[in-house]
């Protein structure tokens, strides 16, 4: 009956979270704030600045005709009657920052982010509502070494992660716009075709097809732009059933940025998909995907938008990219990689005797993760204390000799505190 | 990492034909007597789930299953994020709204208040939305015919095949919603990442079905 009482005691249901969301703790906290810095090193090496964005801001500059955002963005009013909203994105901060304050200073200007975003979406796949973002902009550069770079840096991000099985797809939205603009469909028609593109769906799209009046060149273009995937010779059927230059220079743009790839040898890692449309009222140019073994639903995305930064200032060619670090860590799970080690943790006995204090701090200085006890304990309650908080060593400290002891979890006595015995539990 | 590739299969009415379509498409088969869920194919290059319908579209959005056989009605009705690359002469059928035969000449679009049970309450949801009526939508999971003989609702959207038990049922269809049938389905990281496998499946069984209609 007591355990029954307790159970309903201590699960107090009026303080569960809204659905989207969770408390990072313990492992979780710590692996993703490794994970966070580790991309943010990558990206610091690459000559990228940190940038960091306000988490709200009005709902005005954050919702873009293009942002197809706009639906899943968190909305509240403030006291003065301003509709403001979560960010749902950290690529509109940025270019609001480079177009509204940056534009007098030297572009293309380089910066990175990590970050919560908000999207009001149902929870699928494992999809929350607030999710973690680590990614690139690269403002004011047009072409294809800036691409490159992004598609590069990407790769060295999920690599940087520990990730062992990835792959990244590689669209060119220029392609599907130049496409569509030889087509002149009337707007559900354009919808229905670019839904059964975006499904893979060659039934569908056959069916669409026998409604459409097209020509001849312009049904072979359709009916042969779900097969522009893969590795071979894409490019060169791509080229064949171009209609105007928009879709013949996007194949020239992939071509050199395939140059690009073969300079920094990871072209194994990237295949091509003309076939993909998603974002496409956002991207102006490439666009990617990032996946990884062991997580149904993509990792990361990015591409290139020219279009953005002008809302806010100057015109700017824009490219960049942003990883969900949630799935990036749950994936690496998946893959059986190690998370990066954690320091080895001591619970230490309470005692103000200066040597005392002196030796605790250098048990810290050495890369233990030691606890104060605000208490006094005997050692084996010291002990069982440490054994429930999961630590692996417990500090003695015997103030009458002034001698401090070490007791690791697997040593049958504890052990005078010298850098040898220490030496055999450092990690 | 060359795991193989897992396939979601519905329990139920799809089954057979489904087993069957992928028989011929030279697919290694699970031993079918078993009761168990997750089956591997008799060489173990194919790992086989065995799911309710509903759930088939669910395990292949989150990357459980590579693969997965479903009705294009559950498809729609979740609204999940998948690939699509092939329907499958399985399954055929009808999601249809029903009611009592008064019903047939009233247009609905002036009843003031309807109430409509369903199985498929986003799908029927976006029909009457679209022909402008409006419409209580009462979500049931199952014998949706029911609804209008015990006075639960006015009328019925619910899948048909025959047609057999809504007459049993004193209903008749008043409109089709989605015509259905089977359709295969891809999760989005395994098209890419298992993507020389996948396509010749997908191929293989594409080649068993246009023989098979022909």
């Amino acid at each position: 009956m007591m355990e029954w009482g307790r159970v309903l005691f201590q699960s107090n249901l009026e303080h569960a979270l809204p659905r989207g969301v969770s408390d990072r703790f313990y492992e979780a906290a710590r692996q993703r704030r490794a994970l966070e810095e580790q991309l943010a090193e990558l990206f610091r090496r690459w000559g990228y600045r940190e940038f960091i964005p306000p988490m709200f801001e009005y709902a005005e500059t954050l919702s873009t005709e293009a942002n197809q955002l706009e639906s899943e963005m968190y909305r509240f009013v403030d006291r003065d009657g301003q509709t403001l909203a979560l960010r749902p994105d950290m690529t509109i901060p940025t270019a609001r920052l480079a177009g509204s304050k940056l534009y007098d200073q030297p572009f293309p200007q380089r910066f990175f982010y990590r970050g919560s975003v908000f999207r009001y979406a149902e929870p699928q796949a494992g999809r929350q509502r607030e999710f973690t973002q680590a990614g690139i902009e690269l403002i004011g550069a047009a072409g294809a070494a800036a691409d490159g770079e992004s598609i590069i840096l990407a790769l060295e991000a999920l690599r940087t992660a520990g990730l062992r099985h990835f792959r990244l797809t590689l669209g060119q939205m220029a392609f599907i716009h130049g496409l569509l603009a030889e087509l002149e469909l009337a707007p559900p028609e354009e919808q229905a075709l670019l839904d059964a593109i975006d499904r893979k769906s060659q039934p569908n799209l056959l069916a669409i097809l026998g409604e459409l009046r097209l020509t001849a060149a312009q049904r072979r273009a359709v009916q042969t732009l779900p097969t522009l995937t893969g590795e071979e010779n894409v490019l060169a059927r791509a080229e064949k059933i171009a209609l105007n230059k928009q879709m013949r220079r996007a194949v020239e743009n992939l071509a050199e940025i395939e140059a690009v790839l073969d300079g920094y040898q990871v072209k194994e890692a990237v295949s091509l998909d003309l076939a993909e449309v998603r974002g496409r009222k956002y991207y102006t140019g490439i666009t990617f995907e990032c996946f990884a073994e062991g997580f149904g639903d993509k990792i990361g995305s990015g591409g290139r938008y020219d279009h953005l930064v002008e809302r806010f200032g100057p015109a700017r060619p824009a490219v960049g990219f942003a990883l969900n670090v949630d799935s990036l860590l749950y994936a690496r799970r998946r893959q059986d990689v190690a998370p990066p080690p954690t320091p080895p943790r001591i619970f230490a006995q309470l005692s103000l005797t200066e040597s005392y204090i002196q030796k605790v701090a250098w048990l810290r200085g050495q890369g233990f993760a030691v606890r104060n006890a605000c208490r006094h304990y005997s050692p084996e309650a010291l002990r069982q204390n440490a054994a429930a908080h999961g630590e692996e060593g417990v500090l003695l400290f015997d103030e009458a000799s002034g001698q401090a002891q070490l007791w690791w979890h697997d040593w049958p006595a504890p052990r005078p505190l010298t850098p040898e015995c220490l030496a055999e539990v450092k990690p | 990492m060359t795991s193989p590739i897992t396939i979601a299969l519905p329990k139920g009415r799809l089954l057979e034909e489904s087993l069957s379509l992928l028989a011929e498409a030279g697919f290694p088969l699970p031993a079918t007597e078993s009761r168990k869920l997750v089956i591997d194919s008799a060489n173990g290059s194919v790992h086989y789930i065995l799911a309710k319908p509903w759930d088939v579209p669910v395990y292949v959005e989150h990357g459980a299953a590579d693969l997965g056989i479903v009705g294009l009605d559950v498809l729609r009705e979740r609204r999940l994020d998948v690939y699509e690359p092939l329907l499958l002469p399985v399954g055929y059928c009808r999601l249809v709204v029903a009611g009592p035969s008064s019903f047939s000449s009233a247009s609905l679009r002036l009843q003031s208040v309807l109430r409509v049970a369903t199985k498929f309450p986003n799908l029927t949801t976006a029909y009457f939305r679209r022909e402008g009526i409006s419409a209580e939508i009462i979500g049931l999971s199952g014998s949706v015919e029911l609804g209008p003989l015990v006075g639960l609702a006015d009328l019925i959207v619910d899948l048909v095949q025959t047609g057999t038990t809504l007459r049993e049922n004193g209903l008749v269809e008043l409109h089709t919603i989605l015509e259905s049938q089977g359709v295969l389905i891809a999760n989005r990281a395994s098209y890419r990442l298992h993507k020389a496998l996948l396509h010749e499946m997908i191929a293989a069984l594409n080649k068993a079905v246009s023989s098979k209609s022909v």
